[in-house]
Parts: C-alpha cells; sequence; structure tokens
C-alpha cells in the first residue's frame, strides 16, 4: 500500500514542480519590432477617403494583391519612392495588383498637390487620423506592406524600395 | 492531526489570498517566501507522523491529498514570489501592439471616432485563446491583468491656412500616432504635471504639450470659478529645439490655439494602460484546493457528524 502512495505522489508532486517552473524557466523571445513583425495579419479596414474626397476602403480590393505605401509630403525619401511606385502600379495594371498610397495625417489639398507634382496616378488614400501608421507598427516613413487576395499582410517594409525590390517583392508574394 | 491540517489550511489560504488580492509587495520578500516554504515543509512532516499514525488506505489517501494539494499551492505561491517577473504597467498608444516578455503581445485599440463600445485589449500569446481585457480583471493563468485607466492627449495640428499635418514621435511608443501618452512627469509652480512631445516635420517644429487636471487649469487658468476641464499647455520649437516667440500657449476644452505658426487642439482623453500582475498559477491553485478538499472530504471534517466514525 505504502508504494502505491507515495511514487504515485513523488511522480505528482514533480509534475507539479515542471509545470509551476516553466513559465518562469521558458521566455519568450521578443519580436523584432516595426512593420516586419506582421507578417501573417490581417489588416484592418478603416473607412477612408481618397484625394478627391471619395469614400474607400481595403474592402474593395479584396481578391486583388494589394501595395500600401505609407507616405507624407514632407518625406524625403517617400518623394524619391513614389515615380518607381507610379512605375510598378502601371507594370502591374491589369495583372491582380493595386498599388495604393495612404497620406498619413495631411490634409487632401496637401496630398492632392504633392501626388500631381510628381505625376502620380495610383490611388491617393488620406489617412488623416494616421491609423494605418499605427496598425501597421510604422517606425517611419516610407512604410510599405504588401497584401496578399485576402488582405492578409504578407511582406513589410520599413524605409524606401527600389523598383527592383518592389517587382522582387511582388514575384515572391505572386509566387506563393 | 490538528496541526497538520491547520498549517495545510494557512498554506491554501495565504495562496488564495495572492490571487484575491494580488499585487501586494509582500507576496515577493524574502520572509514571506521562507514562512511560506517553511509551513508546506510543516505540511510534508507532520503529514508523514499523520500517515505513519493511522490505519486506514481511505485516511492515509486523504492525507497525501490534502499534503499534496498544500505543497503544491505552497510551491505555486513560492515559484511566483522569487521566480516571476516584476509586477508591471503596460501603457500602449491606441492602435499600437506591444510585445510583453514571458506575456504575449497587447494589441491596445484605436480610440475615438472608429471605436464603439468600452475599449477593450486583447491578449495574443502562443498556444492560447485570445484574452479580451476590459472592465473586469482577467486571469491568464500566472498573472491576472487589469485595465487601468489615465489620461492622454489626442493632437490635431493645421497649418495657418487650416492644412491638417502630419504628427510624429520620433521618441515615443508609436511613430505615426497623434495620441500623447503622457508618461514623462516635470514639476511647474509646484504642481506635479505629466508632459510629452511631438514634432510637426512639415512644418519642421517640434511641440512639448504638458497637461493639467481639472484643479491645477483652475490655478493656471485664474478662474477657479470654472474648474472641471483639463487644459494642456503647448510649447512650440524649432527643429534645433529653439524657443519660438509666441510659442507658448494654453489650450482648455479642446479649443484649437495658434503658437509658433500653427493651429494646435488638444482632446484629453481617458485610455487604459495595462497591469500585469504575477500570480501562483491559477490551475495549479485550482487542482490543489480540490486536492485538500478531497482530502478533507476522505478524513470525514466536512462529512455529517454520524458518519465521520466509519471514517478512520
Amino acid at each position: 500500500m505504502h508504494r502505491f502512495i507515495i511514487w504515485p505522489a513523488v511522480a505528482l508532486a514533480l509534475a507539479v514542480a515542471v509545470y509551476v517552473a516553466e513559465p518562469y524557466l521558458v521566455t519568450q523571445r521578443a519580436a523584432a519590432g516595426g512593420p516586419s513583425g506582421l507578417a501573417g495579419q490581417r489588416a484592418p479596414i478603416f473607412d477612408l477617403r481618397d484625394d478627391g474626397g471619395r469614400a474607400v476602403s481595403l474592402e474593395r480590393y479584396r481578391g486583388s494583391l494589394v501595395v500600401m505605401n505609407l507616405w507624407a509630403s514632407w518625406c524625403p525619401p517617400c518623394r524619391a519612392e513614389m515615380p518607381d511606385l507610379q512605375r510598378l502600379a502601371e507594370a502591374e495594371a491589369g495583372r491582380g495588383i493595386a498599388v495604393v498610397g495612404v497620406n498619413e495625417g495631411e490634409s487632401p489639398q496637401r496630398a492632392r498637390a504633392f501626388a500631381g507634382s510628381l505625376g502620380i496616378r495610383f490611388p491617393i488614400w488620406i489617412d488623416g487620423g494616421q491609423q494605418y501608421g499605427r496598425a501597421f507598427d510604422a517606425v517611419g516613413l516610407p512604410t510599405t506592406v504588401i497584401l496578399d487576395r485576402q488582405g492578409v499582410v504578407i511582406r513589410a517594409f520599413d524605409g524606401p524600395l527600389t523598383l527592383d525590390q518592389m517587382r522582387a517583392a511582388v514575384a515572391a508574394v505572386r509566387a506563393r | 492531526m490538528n496541526w497538520f491540517l491547520a498549517t495545510a489550511l494557512v498554506v491554501v489560504a495565504a495562496v488564495i489570498v495572492e490571487i484575491w488580492l494580488p499585487g501586494r509587495p509582500a507576496y515577493h520578500a524574502g520572509w514571506y517566501n521562507v514562512a511560506l516554504t517553511a509551513l508546506a515543509i510543516v505540511v510534508v512532516v507532520t503529514g508523514r507522523k499523520q500517515w505513519k499514525a493511522v490505519r486506514s488506505s481511505r485516511s492515509r489517501l486523504a492525507i497525501v491529498a490534502v499534503a499534496l494539494g498544500a505543497v503544491a499551492m505552497g510551491l505555486a505561491g513560492v515559484a511566483t514570489g522569487l521566480f516571476a517577473p516584476d509586477d508591471r504597467d503596460v501603457v500602449g498608444a491606441p492602435g499600437e501592439r506591444v510585445r510583453v516578455e514571458d506575456v504575449g503581445t497587447l494589441s491596445f485599440p484605436l480610440a475615438g471616432e472608429d471605436r464603439a463600445g468600452p475599449i477593450v485589449v486583447r491578449l495574443d500569446r502562443p498556444l492560447h485563446a485570445p484574452l479580451e481585457v476590459g472592465a473586469p480583471a482577467r486571469n491568464a493563468g500566472n498573472f491576472i491583468l487589469r485595465a487601468v485607466p489615465r489620461d492622454v492627449v489626442d493632437v490635431e495640428v493645421r497649418d495657418l491656412l487650416g492644412s491638417r499635418l502630419t504628427v510624429t514621435q520620433p521618441n515615443g511608443r508609436a511613430f505615426l500616432s497623434p495620441v500623447l501618452l503622457m508618461q514623462a512627469r516635470q514639476t511647474i509652480a509646484g504642481m506635479d504635471v505629466p508632459f510629452d512631445s511631438f514634432n510637426v516635420p512639415a512644418a519642421r517644429r517640434v511641440v512639448k504639450a504638458i497637461l493639467f487636471t481639472p484643479a491645477q487649469a483652475a490655478v493656471v487658468l485664474h478662474d477657479p470659478a470654472a474648474p472641471g476641464q483639463s487644459a494642456v499647455l503647448f510649447a512650440v520649437d524649432d527643429e534645433n529645439d529653439r524657443p519660438l516667440p509666441h510659442g507658448i500657449v494654453l489650450s482648455a476644452r479642446g479649443e484649437a490655439v495658434r503658437a509658433g505658426g500653427l493651429w494646435l487642439r488638444a482632446d484629453v482623453t481617458s485610455y487604459p494602460s495595462i497591469e500585469v500582475i504575477w500570480t501562483p498559477n491559477i490551475a495549479v491553485v485550482a487542482a490543489g484546493s480540490l486536492l485538500v478538499l478531497g482530502g478533507l472530504v476522505g478524513l470525514g471534517l466536512l462529512m455529517p457528524r454520524h458518519n465521520r466514525a466509519n471514517v478512520a
């Protein structure tokens, strides 16, 4: 009788000890900050306006790959990157890829003037409350996020991209 | 038997109190954990004596159950007291995801017109279902999460033509957030006040915002008859941190004010931070409590008096 009680009790005590100690011995590794940690998460859908005042939303891009570029007119790297985004938008037009520029925190007039000065023709959204900047954990501008056909973040980049980098990223996402 | 049961029940009570009244500094004190360990040892020693003293296998099993339950709970309490991370207050900007080591990722929802209903912060962690933390505290196993409301300032900046400008916080929790979390503090005219700062890159301005409570605002505004509104003092510098002429202005009641070539508006709102309080593991405490309870029943202590004679 003695053995029947003691050994199960010892085993149970050991199991309890391991269970209690485990959370303190195995620590979670902190994931890297910034937009790169967003992969696999569904992008939030905010009701915004474009630079012409029309209601826009990610909802209407379901079924397309979306390249979202967060920018502002005061950001020199954003200005440098914009023409390449326009070339990407032209090259991928009709191939199931949409390029969207999301202005962070500025007025439609300022965004429209900026886009017009660079000959930008892809849609420009006005994110006055800087919601996408926060939701995408942007640590600077520009920030580029690529969404799959279901609106899930596939890749995200902090800082400006070259046209080759954009093409490579889109090709990698399309090949998935 | 009395010492054994009394000590076991003290251990059980001490650990349950740690969950009931979480976050007391005593739980992490050396004396407390030494005492809890000593009590657990007393439970084992006196339990062993009792085990030898009784003959009935049912009573022996009950003694083991009480001892095991109490020791498991004591172990959980000591593990928390000695090895658990420090309790902490996690502050996040609306829309921000904050990764907290050993806890998981806390997602703070957007505030303002995009939110409906109470603010609920969500905890995501591997191998667990998401946990939503709102008004009531939530036990997440090894820790309790509690939402604590605090004042934050939502700023809006426009140029003199009325065009909205981007607000950035290079040193803040979220770079592109117009919500100031007001985590730093300073003393102004004997008043301890929170402050924060933000940049307006398009206008090359750096703005410091100081928050006054309604009582402090009544003093600052020299209008004690009209308290009840918080106020925000803006101090606008150029990009080299040089103060600008007419760059200091006080904004109350959410009105737009002009300073340093900008129109500034501040809304003071309440937004929660999340307190993470480490407690003994709830599963171990529940299992330990059941063992102790089962043991007490086995010993006949919770049975009607006329049944006890049959137990031993």
